[in-house]
């Protein structure tokens, strides 16, 4: 199989400048433009292709990148990741329909409870060894929904309705016409693939991944591992909780039903597919399998048995995605062409 | 004589019913380079295991700088300035070359997770600083020119010495280094053994635990020798060499009987 | 609040006694498997799934029973019950060997990263299950009344009933029969072997591959019978009814010392016992919270198991 991701790094090596701001430019517009190509072979049957494109595809995305970091960088098999979302969401849905609060004044709450939730979870469960971190947070994800279902207060099985969409800002978001809210959440994906680029490349990053290669030599070279473990998870958590704040908002209607354990197997599935531990891949992943299941209807209703086969398929052919995590070395290459030249 | 800088006190660890360290004092002064021996089993690298926090000692304890560190956590060991090798090369292999002598510096550095996500000026200042340290130090062990490539695909010889530079890295006083010769032949040991002279001359203080003689005889100040986790000898090279004790262990045999 | 707990004490032990077996005979899937793999065996929960279906299809399409008939009795009962219980048995067996072999063994080879078995473990759990959903269209299929649930005796004003004592009878069996072949047989000694320290296993001249395919069937022939007992006390599955159970009778395997399996035995009554009081004296709804908080403290308070060192000794 073709390695993409190194036909898209040479590329990116060989260009200048000019080149690579047009080509971000014209990616960009068109990714962008998206919503307009909703009467093409794009089409999906049941939802709307716009609406498709925020939910799964957007959201899908986001979370993705969130666990990604957990997962595919730090190498920590989060099973639960849906609680934090499903937080996330609960924010929304309680403080928009209980106070005079709107969707970004209240993205902060849902990120910070989020977080909140992760490092409770993160700190007696990190020392675990890492399968039973696993199943831990397996369970952890299934009780927040149980606690929903059962809590009366906040909906109980219904859940809550009547949340709020985004105010606009010249502009009215849209149940109809979904491309305000795709453009929303797209710009929320740039931000994230920004803050995630920019740890990736600095002192959390190199945690990380000394974390997930080899813990014990991390922890001997000075790398304090149970901390970093910790920021994973709760970096994590900001992402799926402010994933979960847009989403409820989009959606007016938020259940239980929404935040099951399936959730968090789609999400791992994305990442898996995609390509642990590299973002562009998680986020091709993300929108392919997100995208897929509402494109074919025979899908639509076996979306999760074919996230389970993706999940089997991959690990067993090819473990590192389909955009595997960075394999080229630069100067090594540069190196040889220049003996070559000699 | 000032004090030593690393003091091993009666140190003993037993694993279920194994000692596999019975009473061991070891002193390491400033500035020298001391050769730890023994044959296989003997109980080597769990000297280094106990120093660098990765077990606890069943009694006895472990003092640098005057201070107990014992017990301490492991990464708060190798801040206040020990650090080690592996026996079984434990690079990142997923990592480039200098990426691993980075993660190395990171332990000096300030800047934690918030100042790294908004790029204080000290994250940035930090960064680039211990990019220039992680060359200096590929430089000083000879390896720069394979700074960008995977530590995985390197060559056999180059990763054993990214060990000793990622060790570097965090710039510790005193560096432990686990067989770093293992598996080099006689021409690489020669290159190590001025690498490693060249480590000493350079400030720090070494703990070297090797199986070829001629290349401990040629640069350690002190030999201590390990035997079934009992210390048996503790001497200058060319003491030690004459040993009975230390002959018998490492053939077998009383010496007198050869 | 614990009104329900006094008046019913006994027959909510009954039950709860019952329900224990249904999880130690699960977490034998578990157990066996984390002695020698080191790994949670992810799909337990559905391999236990597919031998309740293997058992209410034999009962309902080859016997032809449904809810309303009325249940064999005698010899006619004892055939169908054996041959349910057979073919959950070995439904579930072959399933765990298929497990393994697509989910642990490639990737065992190959790569040394940990979590890459466990993913593979959890597709095939989501591939078990959402096939059987699809099947099923999502239902709750009742089980053909083939054991009557009638009353032995009475004790304490608690109704003694036959499909209870069934379970726990048949269950000690079963569960002293395996502990009898891991002790004695050579396949036995194989295990525990490779459970102390596969390396020297190797050496010792222990076929792993086979070892870890055989410890798998073992633990699905009994996560299969803890299927037919399920079918035959709650009389009714469901695609993902292996969930709560699974977690359950990992909770089990984790509170007698996971790879221990007299421990899991121990770890599985006292779970029975501890869910069916709870569930009497704050509903049955937090039952999986219950489960899931026993799981936790034990995890961080002793991650050893209840019995630590000593009974450590007697892995698998
Ligand atoms: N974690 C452990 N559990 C049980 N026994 C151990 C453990 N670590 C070391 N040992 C035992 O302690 C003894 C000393 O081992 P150690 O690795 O220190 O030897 P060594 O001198 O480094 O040998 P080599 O030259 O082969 O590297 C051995 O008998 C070993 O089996
Ligand atoms: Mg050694």
């Amino acid at each position: 199989m073709i390695n993409l991701r190194d036909k898209g790094a040479e590329f990116w090596d060989r260009s200048n400048r000019p080149v690579r701001v047009l080509t971000v430019f014209v990616m960009l517009a068109a990714i962008a433009a998206l919503p307009y190509a909703s009467n093409s072979f794009l089409q999906t049957p049941i939802a709307a292709f716009d609406a498709v494109l925020v939910y799964p595809m957007g959201i899908f995305i986001l979370m993705a990148m969130g666990l990604n970091v957990v997962v595919g960088k730090s190498g920590l098999l989060d099973l639960g990741y849906v609680a934090f979302f499903a937080v996330g969401a609960y924010t929304m849905a309680l403080l928009g329909t209980h106070t005079g609060l709107n969707t970004w004044e209240i993205m902060p709450f849902g990120i910070g409870f989020a977080m909140l939730a992760g490092l409770i979870l993160a700190i007696p469960t990190l020392r675990l060894r890492g399968d039973y971190l696993a199943i831990v947070t397996l369970g952890f994800g299934e009780i927040v929904r149980i606690i929903a279902v059962n809590t009366e207060k906040i909906g109980g099985a219904l859940g809550i309705a009547g949340i709020p969409f985004p105010p606009g800002l010249g502009f009215e978001y849209q149940l109809l016409d979904q491309k305000y809210f795709y453009w929303t959440v797209l710009v929320l994906i740039l931000i994230v693939i920004w803050i995630v680029r920019r740890l990736s490349a600095r002192r959390p990053g190199r945690a990380w991944e000394a974390i997930r290669q080899d813990e014990d030599a991390a922890e001997l070279m000075g790398v304090s591992t149970y901390k970093y473990k910790i920021w994973a998870f709760v970096f994590g958590a900001a992402i799926g909780g402010g994933a979960g704040v847009f989403y409820a908002s989009r959606s007016m209607v938020i259940a239980p039903d929404n935040f099951t354990l399936n959730t968090s197997i789609l999400i791992l599935a994305c990442v898996v597919f995609g390509g642990m531990g590299n973002i562009w891949g998680v986020i091709v992943g993300a929108a392919i399998l997100g995208y897929l299941p509402d494109r074919f209807r025979f899908l639509s209703d076996a979306r999760l048995l074919l996230f389970g086969v993706v999940l089997v398929v991959f690990m067993n052919l090819r473990p590192e995605g389909i955009l595997p995590r960075k394999k080229r070395e630069k100067k090594f290459t540069s190196l040889q062409t220049e003996e070559g030249a000699k | 004589m000032s004090k030593p800088l690393l003091e091993l006190k009666d140190l003993t660890i037993k694993f279920g019913g194994v000692t596999a360290l019975d009473g061991v004092n070891i002193s390491l002064n400033k500035g020298e380079i001391l050769a730890l021996i023994g044959p296989n089993g003997a109980g080597k690298t769990t000297v280094f295991n106990l120093i660098t926090g990765v077990y606890k000692p069943t009694s006895g304890e472990v003092v640098f700088n005057g201070s107990r560190i014992s017990g301490r956590k492991r990464h708060a060991i190798t801040k206040l300035g020990i650090a080690r090798t592996f026996q079984n090369i434990r690079l990142f292999g997923d990592m480039t070359t200098l990426e691993n002598v980075i993660t190395g510096t990171d332990v000096q550095n300030k800047v934690g997770f918030i100042g790294s996500m908004f790029g204080t000026p000290r994250s940035r200042r930090e960064e680039k600083a211990s990019a220039v340290k992680a060359h200096e130090i590929l430089k000083f062990i000879g390896i720069d020119e394979y700074a960008d490539r995977l530590a995985k695909n390197l060559p056999y010889g180059v990763q054993r010495r990214l060990e000793i530079a990622r060790a570097l890295g965090t710039q510790p006083q005193v560096l432990l280094l686990d067989e770093p010769a293992a598996g080099f032949n006689p021409a690489e040991k020669v290159e190590l053994a001025a690498t490693i002279i060249k480590i000493r001359d350079a400030g720090y203080t070494v703990l070297l635990i090797e199986h070829d003689m001629s290349l401990i005889m040629g640069i350690s100040d002190r030999v201590a020798v390990l035997d079934f986790g009992v210390k048996i000898a503790d001497d200058l090279p060319s003491v030690v060499q004459k040993d009975p004790r230390v002959i018998e262990a490492y053939l077998g045999v009383p010496a007198d009987a050869s | 609040m614990f009104d329900i707990l006094r008046t019913q004490f006994w027959s909510l032990t009954l039950s709860g006694i019952a329900l224990g077996f249904i999880y130690v005979l699960i977490s034998m899937g578990y157990t066996m498997v984390y002695g020698v793999l080191r790994m949670i065996n992810f799909a337990n929960s559905e391999i236990f799934m597919v031998g309740a279906f293997a058992s209410l299809l034999v009962g309902r399409d080859v016997f032809h029973y449904t809810m309303d008939t009325i249940p064999p009795t005698g010899a006619k009962l004892a055939l169908v019950l054996t041959c349910s219980l057979i073919a959950s048995m070995l439904t579930s067996s072959l399933v765990a060997f298929l497990v393994e072999l697509i989910a642990y063994r490639n990737l065992r080879n190959r790569t040394s990263n940990r979590i890459a078995p466990l993913i593979t473990a959890i597709g095939m759990s989501i591939v078990i299950s959402e096939t059987v959903r699809i099947i099923t269209k999502a239902r709750a299929i009742f089980a053909p009344r083939i054991l009557e649930k009638q009353t032995l005796f009475v004790f304490h004003g608690a109704d003694i009933r036959l499909d209870s004592m069934i379970t726990i009878f048949a269950g000690l069996i079963l569960f002293i029969a395996l502990e009898r072949f891991i002790k004695l047989s050579r396949l036995g000694k194989g295990i525990r072997a490779v459970s102390m320290d596969e390396d020297s296993a190797k050496l010792m001249g222990v076929n792993l591959n086979r070892v870890i395919s055989l410890t798998f069937i073992i633990g699905g022939l009994m996560t299969g019978a803890a299927g037919f007992f399920y079918v035959n006390v709650y009389e009714n599955v469901k695609y993902n009814m292996g969930f709560s159970l699974g977690l359950a009778a990992f909770t089990a395997a984790v509170i007698g010392g996971i790879g221990n399996i007299r421990g899991a035995f121990f770890g599985g009554i006292s779970l029975g016992l501890l869910e069916i009081y709870a569930s009497a004296v704050v509903g049955t709804q937090w039952k999986p919270v219950t489960v899931f908080v026993v799981l936790i403290l034990i995890l961080l308070l002793k991650p050893n198991g209840l019995f630590g060192e000593a009974v450590q000794k007697t892995r698998v």
